[in-house]
Formats: C-alpha cells, sequence, structure tokens
C-alpha cells in the first residue's frame, strides 16, 4: 500500500506541490504570527526590565508601563517621592509612540532625565555623548546596528530629522531616549511625564517602601514592577488575535488539502473502482487516501518549519521586529498542519469509498 | 457441490420512471475446476450477471452462492470481503495501477488479500512462469504491450487463488495474436492450477476454449 500512496503522490507533482504549499502556508502562518508577537513581547518585556525599577508611579486610571499613555503626570512627584524613606531614585518619564521604521510595527520613544534614569538603569554611553538639545536623541547599539546609524546621524521622530548624539548599552525601555524637556515640548505639556520609575534603597523593602508612597501621595496608582501584568495580558486582543491565526490556518490548510484530494479522487475514481473490485474495504480505501493526505501533510510541515526559520531570520536581520519561535508553537502549528490533512481529505475520501464499483470502473 | 450457483436470478434497473429488467430468473451452476463461457448480444445481460457473480452489484432478488456463501444474502461489506477472499477479476480493459510496476500491481492486490511482506512467493513464481511474465516485473503499465498488460491482470486476478476468475471480454481490447496468446493462458491456468473461470465474451471463437458455453439473451439463459 505504501509503494501506491509514493507512487500517487510522485505521479501528480503538481497537486503534490500545490497540497504541500497549502499546508506550509498555514504552518507559516502560525509560527511567524506566534513567533512575532511572542518575540516583540518579549522583547519589550526584557527591554522594561531593563529600566531597573522596582515601583512604577502613575495617575489613577492611567495604564502602566506596558503602554504609551501621553504625558499626564506632574513631574513635581518625583521630587517628593525621591525624599520618601527607602527610595533611592525616582526618575520621571515620558512615553511617545510613533510608526517604527520601514512602517512595520510601532517604535516608542523615551523621554528621560538622564542623571536619574542612569543611576536607576545603569545605562552608560558606549559612544558620543548625551543629549544636550531638543533635536537631539541617544540611540541603543541595536537600534544603531539595525538602522545603520552612529553618532551625528539622523533619524526621524515627531516626523522631524534629529541627531543622534550618543549610543547607550545596555538595552533599558525605549531604544530611543531624549530629554524628558524636548518631549514635553515636542507634545506640549510641559512639567509632564507618563509614570515616574522609583529604585529602592533595598529591593528586599519594595512592599513597605510602596506603602510609604501610597501613604504621602494618596489616591495615585502605585504597583511594583513584578505585579504588572505579563505583556500578553496587558494587550487587549492578543489571545483573540492568536486564536484567528490558529482558525485561519486550519482552514486554510483543510481547503488547499480538501479541493487537493477531492480533484485526485475524481481523477482516480476508476483506480478506486479497481481496488473494489479487488475486494479492499471501505475502510481500506479512506485509509489509502488519508495515508496520502497525512504524508503530503507531513512534507508541507516540514516545508513550513524551513520556510517559517528562514523568514524569522529574513525579519530579525531586515527589521528591529524580534522573532521568537516556541517549541510549544512549532509543536501545535505541526499538529494543525496534520490534522488539516486528515480532515480535509476525510470527506474526500469517505466518498470515494462510498462510490459505486460497477460506476467506477466504467469511468472515463 | 458446485462452486458456483445462482437461483432465479432477477436484476432491474429503475432509470428514471422505467424499470429495465437485466435479468429475468438466471439458474446457472458452475462445478470447481470448470472453464465456462457465457456469450450473448449487448443487453442480453451478461455483464450485469458478471459484476452480480463478483459481488459488484446486489441482484434485485435470488441468490448467488459463491463457495457456500450467498452474495445477495449479505451487506455491502460483507460482499466486498467475499470478494476478496473468493474472486479475482479481469477486465476487458487490464484496469492495472498505471503508478505501480507489475510486481506492485501483484503486491497490492495481495496485500488486500491479507497477506504481509511478500506474500506467497513460490505461488507467484509459479504463476509469472506460467504467464511468462518472469522479465517484465519491474515494467509500469504502459511499458508493456496490450497482451502483456492483459497477462499481468491475469496474474493478479490469480495471485491470491481465488475460488472463480471472473473474466469481462479479456480480449476485447487485444489484436488477434495477443488474444490467442492471452485464451492459451486462460486454459493453461484452467488446467495446470484447476482454476474455475467464468468468462463473458462477444466472440465465438473465444468462446470455443472453454469446456463450457452459455448463450444469453434478454436477460435469460437461452442455450447452456
Amino acid at each position: 500500500m505504501d509503494s501506491l500512496i509514493l507512487a500517487n503522490i510522485r505521479q501528480r507533482p503538481t497537486r503534490t506541490l500545490v497540497s504541500v504549499i497549502g499546508v506550509a502556508l498555514g504552518v507559516v502562518l502560525i509560527l511567524v504570527n506566534t513567533g512575532l508577537v511572542r518575540g516583540m513581547l518579549n522583547d519589550r518585556s526584557r527591554r522594561e526590565r531593563g529600566v531597573g525599577a522596582e515601583i512604577i508611579f502613575s495617575r489613577p486610571g492611567a495604564n502602566d508601563i506596558l503602554s504609551a499613555s501621553g504625558l499626564t503626570l506632574d513631574i513635581r512627584y518625583a521630587e517628593r517621592i525621591a525624599k520618601i524613606q527607602g527610595v533611592q531614585v525616582a526618575s520621571p518619564i515620558g512615553k511617545y509612540l510613533q510608526k517604527g521604521n520601514a512602517g512595520l510595527g510601532f517604535e516608542l520613544v523615551d523621554g528621560i532625565d538622564y542623571p536619574s534614569y542612569s543611576a536607576m538603569s545603569g545605562i552608560k554611553i558606549v559612544d558620543g555623548g548625551v543629549f544636550q538639545a531638543d533635536n537631539e536623541v541617544i540611540i541603543d547599539a541595536f537600534k544603531a546596528r539595525k538602522s545603520n546609524a552612529k553618532v551625528g546621524s539622523e533619524i526621524e521622530v515627531f516626523g522631524k530629522k534629529l541627531k543622534v548624539a550618543g549610543i547607550y548599552s545596555p538595552e533599558s525601555g525605549a531604544r530611543v531616549k531624549m530629554s524628558l524637556s524636548a518631549l514635553q515640548n515636542y507634545m506640549g505639556s510641559p512639567n509632564k511625564c507618563s509614570w515616574i520609575a522609583v529604585k529602592c534603597e533595598d529591593p528586599a523593602k519594595q512592599e513597605e517602601v510602596q506603602k510609604r508612597i501610597n501613604a504621602e501621595l494618596p489616591g495615585n496608582t502605585v504597583q511594583l514592577m513584578r505585579d504588572l501584568p505579563s505583556f500578553e495580558r496587558a494587550i487587549p486582543g492578543i489571545d483573540g488575535f492568536i486564536k484567528t491565526i490558529l482558525v485561519l490556518s486550519t482552514i486554510v490548510s483543510s481547503l488547499v488539502i480538501l479541493l487537493a484530494m477531492y480533484t485526485t479522487i475524481t481523477e482516480r475514481t476508476r483506480e478506486i473502482g479497481i481496488l473494489k473490485s479487488l475486494g479492499a474495504s471501505k475502510r481500506f480505501i479512506i485509509g489509502v487516501i488519508e495515508r496520502e493526505a497525512i504524508t503530503i501533510s507531513l512534507i508541507g510541515v516540514g516545508v513550513g518549519l524551513v520556510a517559517a526559520l528562514i523568514i524569522g531570520w529574513g525579519i530579525r536581520t531586515a527589521t528591529t521586529l524580534q522573532v521568537e519561535f516556541q517549541w510549544t508553537w512549532i509543536l501545535v502549528a505541526a499538529l494543525i498542519g496534520l490534522a488539516a490533512g486528515v480532515g480535509g481529505s476525510f470527506y474526500p475520501a469517505v466518498r470515494a469509498a462510498n462510490q459505486d464499483a460497477v460506476k467506477a470502473l466504467s469511468y472515463e | 457441490m458446485p462452486i458456483l450457483q445462482t437461483e432465479n436470478l432477477v436484476m432491474t434497473y429503475h432509470v428514471g420512471k422505467v424499470d429495465v429488467q437485466a435479468l429475468r430468473g438466471v439458474n446457472l451452476s458452475v462445478e470447481k475446476g470448470e472453464f465456462v463461457s457465457i456469450m450473448g448480444h449487448s443487453g442480453s445481460g451478461k455483464s450485469t450477471l458478471l459484476h452480480i457473480l463478483g459481488g459488484l452489484l446486489k441482484p434485485t432478488s435470488g441468490k448467488v452462492i459463491v463457495d457456500g456463501e450467498d452474495l445477495a444474502a449479505v451487506g455491502d461489506a460483507q460482499r466486498t470481503d467475499i470478494r476478496r477472499r473468493k474472486i479475482g477479476f479481469v477486465f476487458q480493459r487490464f484496469n492495472l495501477f498505471p503508478t505501480l510496476t507489475a510486481e506492485g500491481n501483484l503486491k497490492l492486490a495481495e496485500h488486500i488479500h491479507g497477506k504481509e511482506g511478500n506474500g506467497n512467493a513460490e505461488l507467484r513464481r509459479e504463476v509469472l512462469q506460467l504467464l511468462k511474465l518472469e522479465n517484465k516485473m519491474k515494467h509500469k503499465p504502459l511499458e508493456l504491450s496490450g497482451g502483456e498488460q492483459q497477462r499481468v491482470a491475469i496474474a493478479r486476478a490469480v495471485i491470491n487463488r481465488p475460488a472463480i476468475i471472473l473474466a469481462d471480454e479479456p480480449t476485447g481490447n487485444l489484436d488477434s495474436e495477443n488474444s490467442d496468446i492471452v485464451l492459451k493462458m486462460l486454459v493453461q491456468l484452467n488446467r495446470d492450477l484447476g482454476q474455475t473461470i467464468v468468462m463473458i465474451t462477444h466472440n465465438p471463437e473465444a468462446a470455443g476454449i472453454a469446456r463450457r458455453k452459455i448463450l444469453m439473451r434478454d436477460g435469460q439463459i437461452v442455450s447452456n
């Protein structure tokens, strides 16, 4: 039976290729999309942890550090927080969200008070210097490498060409930073920031510090960094997006397999009649068609995995977007590819098995 | 006890609102080891009879007893099972799998029959020798002549040693030379292996090689 299945796959290379592409497309859709979501969220999460704060102080109802929410908080809170017992540094940070480079995704810009931010996060200028004017920014090494930017280059922020004054390391928060006062000027919000990052003298006592801040400045939101929701939960609809991708991929792959196998069994009506004349049971005929579809699906899954890896590498190389593949999703994509093969070929297989033997044998 | 027996076999096709009686009470008995030919004009009912004898069709009424089992009294799945175990078909158009070699076609028949691995190698060798196919096993059907293809089809039919071989115009697509070869081989199979064969044909010369000739007309046996 195996030789019949392999012979059929080889005999109809175009049909096989179309089916393989259909399954591979589903696998690529799942892996690249989940990889992109995972990569972007993890990258952002890593960099936000790199800020070095234990506590985030923001206006009530304001969103957390996971999103940019404009400049709504008075920066004078930073001075008051800095005086509270147990606080080592309180650094006001402004957030601005702009369109990503090359039109892909989005990009955050931080407005920072460099001395306090540097003291909290440990970032250092590794090339050039700190911004001195409103038209100057600093960028991290990753951004410099991906944008082919160096000290003195220009990058676009607020639709204006701003000069790269320096390159900093390690990665922390947004990859592009300007002075908080510059950001306030550009956004027309003087003396405002998005939130205040607080570093404690003793991280083990951050809950006590949190209580003191709450007591001193009631009515605001004081959150521990470790209690912040994961990025996946913080971004609304991300689960729905991934589920949609899964369903779409399954439908696309199943439909391609269904159409390919349906066409195949129509072409092979006579051969099905021969199988019946030889005494092949319905189960046997369904088995032949299902095994053929599974073999095609396995090839499709393999091709899809390789294609997804290549596309992921291409995205990472050509853009600042991150793609991270997870074994869980690779397994899910492979199972969905196989399920599409089994499911998509089931109807054609049953139809073939139920064909009238005499009519099938006289099929031209 | 006959290896094949029909009792008052009736087959009616429903074509729209019209009923067409293809068989009108056919009684037939074939003994083990017999070579029987069935002749008749188009529409005489011989193809319908062959399909019913092979379990490809279920009769409207009557009995079809093959090696002790009544094909008319069982469902589709059981008919398929009886066909798998007891019947081999040879068709006018050979009906080989074009994607498989001659050997692949034989192995597929053995696999469906339930033989695992290489099947019965000794029997296969004997059949191939008898049909002079030893050197053709690696060829695909399109690489073989019509006569060779029909010999492979005969080998496939006989490879599982069925109780009966049903041949449907086995020489209908062959020239006279290849027809002679194929008919001689059927005779040889019948003589050397004791294979029971029922063959339908238009050709009186082909029918002449059988030990018994049956003539059908208008869905009935008119001469036996």
